[in-house]
């Protein structure tokens, strides 16, 4: 994942071995001598500066009260106007502490999870057991949240098939896929379900990179497993989770949108409200209109920055290389 | 002890290292015990989707619920409906064409520019390559992306699904990573030494050696186009023919009797009558197939070629 690093050090025998009159050559040179590599480049970045770049700059409107039928330059500035409109919008501040409580669940119960289930994996020793236990579990991921969703109604519903199995024992049938009160419960449930496994592949690969010897020499001086666990595995995979650990944060306002918007109308808007959906509810398909729904995008996508900003100052303070390296 | 004595003389069945000690029995079972209960919430749900979906109407009446495990009289009807040439095969036959013509789109994008930006010190390439880097730390919202997708005309046309999200800077960036690190510099030099322009080096050299984590890279985009839901409910909303997803979504909501599901399956019912339990599985089962079929190759090379590429990268 060093990979976001920008100053990727050269492969061997990389740009270092340029000869250094490379350097001294014009532009116009350098040019001349890499056209094409620019033009393989050029799709990609029409495509970006079409869909990521274009509508980052449309962000001005949430500063104006835009209006999509006068002439652009023709509609007023006002400040922060829609961001005071936002934080006093009746839906927003649930919308905003859903999406954080809901951010918060994932960080707590769902990414510690996946690494319990990388290190139980770590421990078994028959590759056999390993890649079937693997397989299984981090086939979901590849589910859609239709699918997922689908999913857990079919099975946990109140018509369900642990439903019938309960009425069959004489207990009742389960509600909990249309109760709001426990919906972080069923949240957590599907992403456990859908995610766990993926996370666990990943935290996987950074255990397969672990030196074994030094288990060994460990072991050899007399560490228990237990100690071997915290001494070796976890510093290990340290850096893997920092990493993550900062993307989690970056995205801490971005929970996702299919699996609240396909549980609305099952589970009632106040559970499942996130920032996202409220955007598309009350703005999108709504009459709040653009400049509304831009700015609380635009909250959004600046808190993530700055989150995300902070969180690799931090790691690097602690001696991690964190997502990109200070250059 | 005597165990340990007993365990030395016999020949060493499994493959934990010497030094190891061997795990507790009791920490061996709930091992064991969670792995299974583990996989089991996993495989059940999806082996009673496929058991309903081949079950008669009167054998889930029988069972009493949604979904069974053992489907006792099986029937294909449902499948015989879906692709009888109606609404779902219609929307099956769209979902496989934007999932065929969005995977080629998105890699000759990813591929271009995991080339473009493999080699450091060539002109311009550390802008571009941050220009490409920002996409990590910022979006730029759903409404804003919204106007622009109606500005361009695309609102209410399939591009609508295709273009916006065609490049995934992620897969850009373990391509690249792949394309820095793991195909010899020295190949490329001899190549150029040859005469090969670029061009040529990236088609005769490079996409050769790197065939299975293209290939990887390729299902990732093959599985986010097969998925797709949340932009068809955003950017087509008033198209007849939907991806299977919406579909699948609206039939759920026909039969959840909730109020508000009216509207949003008002269109599909129109067509159809009220899907039964079977066909609803059957559709579902549609969605699963093709992921199931390509999982076992992304299986085999993705830890490997991703996983390690990105983390060495």
């Amino acid at each position: 994942m060093a990979a976001l690093q920008t100053s990727a050090p050269p492969a061997s025998g990389g740009s270092r071995a340029r000869p250094r009159i490379g350097r001294t050559r014009t532009f116009g040179q350098r040019l001349r001598q890499d056209w094409p590599l620019l033009v393989l480049t050029l799709p990609a970045l029409i495509q970006l500066a079409v869909f990521f770049y274009w509508p980052s700059a449309w962000n001005i409107i949430a500063f104006m009260d835009y209006s999509p039928y006068r002439p652009f330059w023709d509609n007023p500035f006002v400040g922060f106007a829609w961001f005071e409109r936002l934080f006093s919008d009746p839906y927003f501040l649930p919308a905003l502490g859903n999406t954080l409580k809901f951010a918060l669940a994932q960080l707590l119960f769902v990414f510690p999870l996946s690494i319990c289930l990388a290190l139980l994996m770590h421990s078994i020793v028959s590759t056999k057991i390993r890649s079937t236990f693997q397989s299984i579990v981090y086939l979901p991921y590849f589910f859609s949240w239709v699918l997922v969703v689908t999913v857990f109604i079919q099975m946990l519903g109140s018509d369900g098939l642990v439903s019938n199995w309960m009425l069959g024992f004489g207990g009742d049938r389960l509600s909990f896929t249309t109760d709001g009160n426990t919906f972080v419960f069923l949240a957590w449930m599907q992403w456990t379900w859908k995610d766990a496994g993926w996370g666990m592949i990943i935290f996987l690969a950074a255990l397969a990179s672990i030196n074994p010897s030094l288990y060994e020499a460990a072991a050899v001086d007399g560490a228990s497993r237990w100690k071997r666990l915290w001494h070796i595995t976890l510093p290990g995979i340290r850096p893997v989770i920092v990493l993550l650990l900062i993307l989690q944060l970056g995205g801490i306002l971005t929970v996702g949108f299919e699996q609240y918007q396909l549980q609305r109308e099952a589970v009632g808007y106040q559970a499942t409200e996130v920032l996202d959906t409220f955007v598309y509810y009350r703005s999108i398909i709504g009459s709040q209109g653009e400049s509304f729904g831009t700015a609380a995008g635009l909250f959004k996508g600046v808190i993530g920055l700055i989150l995300i900003l902070i969180a690799n100052n931090v790691a690097h303070r602690l001696g991690e290389q964190g997502i990109y390296q200070k250059s | 002890m005597t165990t340990t004595a007993i365990r030395a003389q016999r020949p060493r069945k499994s493959n934990r290292p010497v030094w190891d000690e061997e795990p507790s029995l009791v920490g061996k079972l709930a091992k064991a015990a969670f792995m299974i209960c583990y996989a089991a919430a996993i495989v059940i749900p999806i082996w009673a989707i496929v058991a309903t979906s081949f079950a008669s109407e009167e054998a889930l009446q029988r069972a009493g619920g949604n979904l069974l495990l053992i489907p006792t009289d099986v029937s294909v009807q449902a499948y015989q409906e879906i692709f009888s040439g109606g609404a779902l095969t219609d929307s099956l036959l769209l979902t496989v064409i934007l999932t065929a013509v969005g995977t080629a789109i998105s890699m000759v994008l990813t591929i271009g520019a995991a080339y473009g930006l493999s080699r450091p010190g060539t002109v311009l390439h550390r802008p571009l390559l941050l220009l490409i880097l920002f996409t990590f730390l910022f979006a730029p919202g759903m409404y804003p992306s919204f106007l622009v997708v109606q500005q361009l005309g695309l609102f209410n046309s399939y591009w609508s699904l295709l273009l916006p999200m065609a490049l995934n800077a992620f897969n850009l960036i373990v391509l690249r990573a792949f394309f820095m690190n793991s195909v010899p510099r020295e190949l490329i030099d001899a190549a150029k030494m040859d005469g090969a322009g670029e061009f040529k080096t990236l088609f005769r050299v490079v996409l050769p050696m790197s065939k299975a984590i293209l290939a990887v890279i390729a299902l990732f985009y093959a599985v986010m186009y097969w998925n797709i839901y949340f932009q068809a409910v955003l950017y087509i909303p008033s198209l007849d023919t939907q991806p299977i997803q919406v579909v699948l979504q609206r039939m759920l909501m026909s039969t959840q009797g909730l109020p508000g599901a009216a509207s949003s399956a008002a269109q599909y019912q129109s067509d159809v009558a009220a899907p039964t339990a079977a066909l609803k599985m059957a559709v579902v089962v549609c969605t699963i197939i093709p992921i199931v079929i390509m999982y076992p190759f992304i299986q085999k090379h993705f830890t490997k070629a991703v996983i390690t590429g990105a983390i060495k990268g």
